[in-house]
């Protein structure tokens, strides 16, 4: 055989195998299972419920806590910060007169999280359970899903954190983009979210989370005993944060 | 018609200054990404609300003037003008080099450089627009090489197959760029005309790109061109531009139309500095005064004035690109319609922006390599005819 004709016949059986290999990882991947990942709570649907009713405009207890329990990046300079949730006064005018409301604002835990649609590396996904969640080890730091998602509740790691708070969780490293995840890591071993507990604890009690597929639970009972508000409903990402006294 | 090319000789002294100048720019901006990575992506001032900056608005331009070769190929490969053919070596070799400087762009601004290089490939999500765009890009390097190997030694079959190949490949690779944005949720990105329009904005630059780089090379190196080909040319850049701002009238028009987007247009058309890059820099410069020199018939018709329109036109598209970057990011996604966020721990309502001294010279230094690349390229590939001439 001569070199070229070697080097022919190698080298397609290489670029062939290569191709083909890919092409079955990305059939069996990405076309044919919604999700490659294990679950460990494939029957529950989590979802939020939020009684701004309940919710009193000086407490910050729930920010505060959920900057302890994630170690989330904080440096003083809100260009920076990055908030999981956050609060804000909202202005409703209505003829002449004003009506303000303090509301909590976080990732909405979509249903078709548009955020999960556009990262190209598949690092933010929605589990079983529906939450959305970032694997910071393959975030390339795009910031694509910053751009994407409706509800301003995503946020870049800019800087690295000093801070480790939590030494039970990950220091924030920067360069990845991240959000709200629910506790995650809480609600697997059957614990409530950060700002829940918090919330509970400062008598205020304004926040639930739950399991939406359980028509008895305390989430699914709100939602169907009152009249409920999700964000920006028509944009049909189907948010799973509801709202009482919206 | 044979067609003799030549490389350049590459010792004079205007040749050496230039390859100094583009390997000082190369350096000012690996020293600028070094920072960047040491320190992160803070340093360039993008912060939370303007998560995106100069390298994007960039990397989508660098992309658009790769669409020379777009135009050339399918002028002789698609529609058969066989006088262009000449061109084709240097404008495929230009359209490799600025798809390379689109991809550079991108990579460095990536929080996680190290990662983009294997995550994307293994991870690949068919959904995401950013996902899809890089195999297009990559794809259209390698039609590239290909298509230059076949110029390089004549093969005549695959040039044609290749050309046509290249030329359906970069119209995917400029609608997926502009798909970017245009498929995105933004009040000012989302637009299905945005792919088209991107298209359209591309040709032009690309076009304009390949008038000053043959006039400029062929004076430069002594080389005849005929004046017939550059006024072609011309005359189809004038088009793109038309059709451009056909684009842009419908697109603002709809946005200032629709009530829901109504004052996103507002903000878009005289809501800061970016609407005087919109009306000044693309629409005046840009656009209308190129075309009215490439239209008219003296102008038209001097070698000097369509290069100076051409000139104009690359300004504008860059102002092109950033406006369609920036003001979309910095107006805000409108979380409660019809109410105000009076007070919030996190800057809400529409964010500002600054492009910043080490942004300025990561593009420089993207240019830089590219052009460093270019002019290697010039002396040891046969990338130029001695000549060009018009069918007659």
């Amino acid at each position: 055989m001569k070199r070229r004709d070697f080097i022919k016949f190698f080298g397609g059986a290489l670029l062939s195998g290569t191709t083909s290999a890919y092409a079955f990882r990305f059939l069996t991947t990405s076309i044919l299972s919604n999700s490659s990942r294990d679950n460990p709570l494939p029957a529950r649907k989590w979802g939020m419920v939020i009684d701004l009713n309940k919710c009193q405009s000086d407490c910050t207890e729930c920010l505060t806590a959920c900057r302890f329990e994630n170690n989330v990046g904080f440096h003083d300079d809100n260009r920076w910060d990055v908030h999981w949730i956050r609060k804000v006064k909202l202005e409703n005018q209505i003829g002449a007169t004003v009506k303000e409301k303090d509301i909590v604002l976080l990732c909405n835990q979509c249903e078709h999280p548009p955020c999960a649609q556009v990262c190209p590396v598949q690092a933010t996904y929605k589990r079983e359970d529906g939450i959305v969640i970032v694997d910071h080890h393959r975030c390339v730091g795009c910031r694509y899903c910053m751009i994407a998602c409706p509800y301003n509740a995503r946020f870049f790691n800019f800087k690295d954190t000093h801070e480790w708070v939590n030494k039970d969780r990950p220091k924030r490293s920067h360069g990845v983009a991240e959000s709200c995840n629910l506790c995650a890591h809480r609600l697997d071993v059957g614990k409530q979210p950060a700002c829940v507990e918090a919330c509970q604890n400062s008598g205020a009690g304004a926040i639930y989370v739950g399991n939406l597929n359980d028509q008895y639970s305390q989430v699914s009972r709100l939602i169907q005993g009152n009249s409920v508000k999700r964000i920006r409903e028509d944009l049909g990402t189907d948010p799973k944060v509801y709202y009482l006294g919206l | 018609m044979d067609i003799k090319f030549e490389s350049i000789e590459g010792k004079s002294f205007e040749y050496r200054v230039m390859m100094i100048v583009f390997a000082g720019f190369t350096v000012a901006g690996l020293l600028a990404t070094w920072w960047v990575i040491q320190k992160g992506i803070w340093v360039t001032g993008m912060y939370s609300r303007a998560p995106w900056g100069l390298q994007i608005v960039m990397a989508v331009y660098y992309i658009g003037l790769s669409a020379g070769s777009l135009v050339i190929s399918g002028l002789y490969g698609v529609f058969g003008k066989a006088e262009y053919k000449p061109f084709a070596r240097i404008a495929v070799y230009i359209a490799m080099l600025f798809l390379i400087a689109g991809l550079l762009s991108i990579i460095t601004d990536q929080g996680r450089m190290a990662r983009i290089f294997i995550q994307p490939f293994v991870h690949f999500n068919l959904q995401s627009m950013f996902s899809i765009n890089p195999i297009l890009y990559i794809g259209h390097i390698f039609i590239c090489l290909v298509y230059l190997w076949a110029l390089f030694y004549e093969k005549k079959t695959l040039t044609k197959v290749v050309a046509t190949l290249a030329f359906g490949w970069a119209f995917c690779v400029h609608t997926g760029t502009g798909a970017i944005f245009g498929f995105g949720a933004r009040m000012l990105y989302e637009s299905p005309l945005l792919p088209a329009s991107f298209v359209a904005a591309a040709m032009a630059s690309g076009t304009a790109l390949m008038i000053i780089m043959i006039v400029m090379l062929f004076k430069l190196t002594n080389r005849i061109v005929d004046d017939e080909l550059i006024i072609w040319l011309g005359r189809f850049l004038a088009i793109c531009i038309l059709v451009v701002l056909y684009f842009l009238l419908v697109e603002n028009a709809y946005r200032a139309y629709v009530i829901e987007l109504r004052h996103a247009a507002i903000f878009y058309l005289f809501g800061g500095y970016h609407s005087i890059l919109f009306w000044v820099g693309l629409i005046i410069v840009g656009l209308v005064i190129p075309m009215a020199m490439l239209f008219n018939k003296r102008t038209g018709k001097t070698i000097r004035w369509i290069v100076l329109a051409s000139s104009l036109v690359i300004f504008g598209v860059l102002c092109e690109r950033y406006v369609i970057v920036l003001p979309g990011l910095m107006h805000p996604p409108e979380l409660f319609p019809g109410m105000k966020i009076t007070q919030s721990v996190f800057q809400e309502g529409i964010a500002t922006y600054n492009i910043s001294f080490l942004e300025v010279l990561q593009a420089v230094g993207v240019f830089g390599m590219i052009g460093f690349m270019f002019g290697w390229g010039l002396k040891f590939l046969k990338l130029l005819p001695t000549e060009a001439r018009a069918l007659r």
